[in-house]
């Protein structure tokens, strides 16, 4: 399943590099649910998507499409029905330290103070390393995110956008090669999320791109904004890939500036006709 | 309801002061009504009063058996309680934590916990005596079996509403089963487990003064019940006015305690 090795992504972003590596490999995966006295329910169907090392992949559809459910057989949180998912070479049997997540409700314990969060995480996953190099690491992650002057507060007294930041400090902590985004900045009022987008990138190529990011999302600008490839998602029950869409744009993307882009107009003109094409204007 | 007894409770600057006084001034006014209305069999609060002054004048004496000053029968309660209490909370949140955390211990240890928790304590106390040959033991029995309820059902209840999303934190990140349990699940659980313990003390307080009007021989109990033998209804008011107070102190406490362990309110 290695057939698409050599592959330069396009051309207009000569800047990135040759991949050669696959990533992430989802086989022909169904998710069945059996739910009390409705029999089965099957969130998605056949799923095939193939992700290399270093890209940044978002995955978009409407709500309960089960785009969700596709990211946690990555994570290995929920287990396929069938078919199987490999990452960085090897079956998913369940959740690994070679794998972040980054949850919606950024999932932060809140006894935990910020620093601890991290620190569980770190030491949870990296149970080796001495103590001394477990909060140098801590200490790293979070002053990436400009909260080490926070370390001491507990979640519940951190804005949103704060919260998202502890959370993806901590993914990152544990340096995953792929990093698992579920919804992530859903939450966040438009400004926050705009510098969160930001906040990523410069994670992103701070570690050489080298971090496989999947993200699942329902905000088509946040899609085109960070990724490289969109998956659009059929409506579920049973949802299937409707198409994967190459975002054309070269890195690095100025926010301002690629709006006026005729490539950016059209992938989201394309997307936009891909998520809604069952409607037109006469039915509103 | 909850957030109503906490405001009885803890009385917040001089205004709250000012309401427990008044609070006070209304339970002697209906106190003083009855005397009124018994033509003093009851006896008032200034008769009353005389009495307890005279028992707290001297508190610790010991002159034999039957015989002992208030604090020596209050401080005899007082251990067997935390004993009772103890054996109880030690037998309750370990079962919780079971019943909580696996659907099996649930369906297998609820039925029993529904048919116990409702039995009285004074129902227990000839199978106490039978297994302890003992009243002392056998009145720390039925405290232990009577108060582990709340303290069980409440741990119970914490741990099974744990969150998905903190059951997923511990999943992603790959968390040994000990620090799931210390870093997740206890912390979590913690504010109900206090709850419960909160309860229980207050069942415990409750049982304490019918299981040593049983056992006799020492406690606050056994001093209203000999108090009731030697007709001296003043030592019996003063006995019920300790009894309350001790009751709002172990509640107070929990209540410390519930503030100082719950997240989300700091």
């Amino acid at each position: 399943m290695k057939a698409n090795n050599e592959l330069l992504i396009d051309d207009s972003s000569s800047f990135h590099k040759i991949i050669t590596e696959t990533s992430i490999e989802v086989k022909d995966v169904t998710v069945s649910f059996k739910s009390k006295g409705k029999g089965t329910f099957t969130a998605v169907k056949d799923i095939d998507l193939t992700i290399k090392k270093g890209e940044i992949v978002s995955i978009i559809g409407h709500s309960g499409c089960g785009k969700s459910t596709l990211m946690n057989t990555i994570s290995g949180m929920v287990a396929p029905s069938s078919g199987e998912v490999i990452a960085n070479g090897k079956t998913v049997k369940g959740p690994g330290p070679d794998r972040g997540i980054v949850f919606q409700n950024y999932s932060l314990l809140p006894w935990l103070t910020v620093y601890k969060n991290v620190f569980e995480a770190v030491d949870s996953v990296l149970p080796h390393l001495s103590k001394a190099e477990k909060i140098e690491l801590v200490e790293k992650n979070l002053n990436m995110v400009n909260l080490w002057s926070h370390k001491d507060k507990l979640p519940s007294q951190l804005s949103g956008g704060m919260k998202q930041r502890v959370a993806i400090a901590r993914a990152f902590a544990i340096n995953p090669s792929i990093l698992l985004l579920d919804e992530p900045f859903g939450a966040l009022d438009a400004l926050t999320k705009g510098s969160m987008h930001i906040e990523l990138l410069k994670l992103w190529n701070l570690d050489n791109r080298n971090k496989t990011i999947v993200m699942v999302t329902h905000d088509i600008e946040e899609a085109i904004f960070l990724s490289d490839r969109v998956v659009v998602m059929n409506n579920g029950p049973a949802a299937t890939i409707k198409e994967i869409v190459d975002i054309p744009l070269a890195r690095p993307r100025n926010k301002k500036d690629i709006i006026h882009l005729p490539q950016y107009i059209e992938v989201h003109d394309r997307l936009l006709n891909l998520l809604f094409d069952k409607f037109s204007i006469e039915d509103l | 309801m909850k957030k109503i007894l906490s405001k009885i409770y803890s009385p917040s600057g001089v205004g709250g002061i000012l309401y427990f006084l008044g609070s006070m001034l209304i339970l002697l006014g209906i106190w003083q009504l009855v005397t009124f209305i018994t033509k003093s069999e009851i006896p008032g609060p200034v008769a009353t009063w005389t009495v307890f002054s005279e028992m707290l004048a001297e508190p610790f004496y010991d002159y034999g058996p039957n015989d002992k000053g208030i604090g020596l029968q209050l401080w005899y309660s007082l251990r067997r309680v935390f004993l009772g209490f103890a054996l109880g909370s030690l037998i309750a949140i370990p079962a919780g934590l079971l019943m909580g955390s696996s659907k099996i211990g649930m369906k297998l240890l609820n039925p029993i916990v529904q048919i116990l928790r409702p039995v009285s304590p004074l129902a227990w106390f000839p199978l106490g005596l039978l297994a302890f040959k003992a009243s002392d033991q056998a009145t720390i029995f039925i405290i232990t079996i009577t108060s582990l309820w709340p303290t069980l059902i409440n741990t119970a209840f914490g741990v099974s509403s744990l969150p998905a999303d903190h059951k997923n934190v511990g999943k992603a990140f790959g968390f040994s089963r000990w620090k799931y349990i210390t870093k997740i699940l206890l912390p979590f659980a913690l504010p109900h487990i206090i709850t419960g313990l909160r309860l229980s003390i207050g069942i415990a307080w409750v049982v304490i003064v019918a299981g040593e009007m049983l056992s006799g021989g020492v406690g606050i109990g056994f001093f209203v019940w000999d108090s009731w033998n030697g007709l001296s209804l003043e030592k019996i008011l003063s006995a019920i006015l300790i009894i309350g107070t001790v009751g709002l102190l172990f509640d107070k406490i929990f209540n410390v305690l519930q503030k100082a362990f719950s997240y989300e309110s700091k």
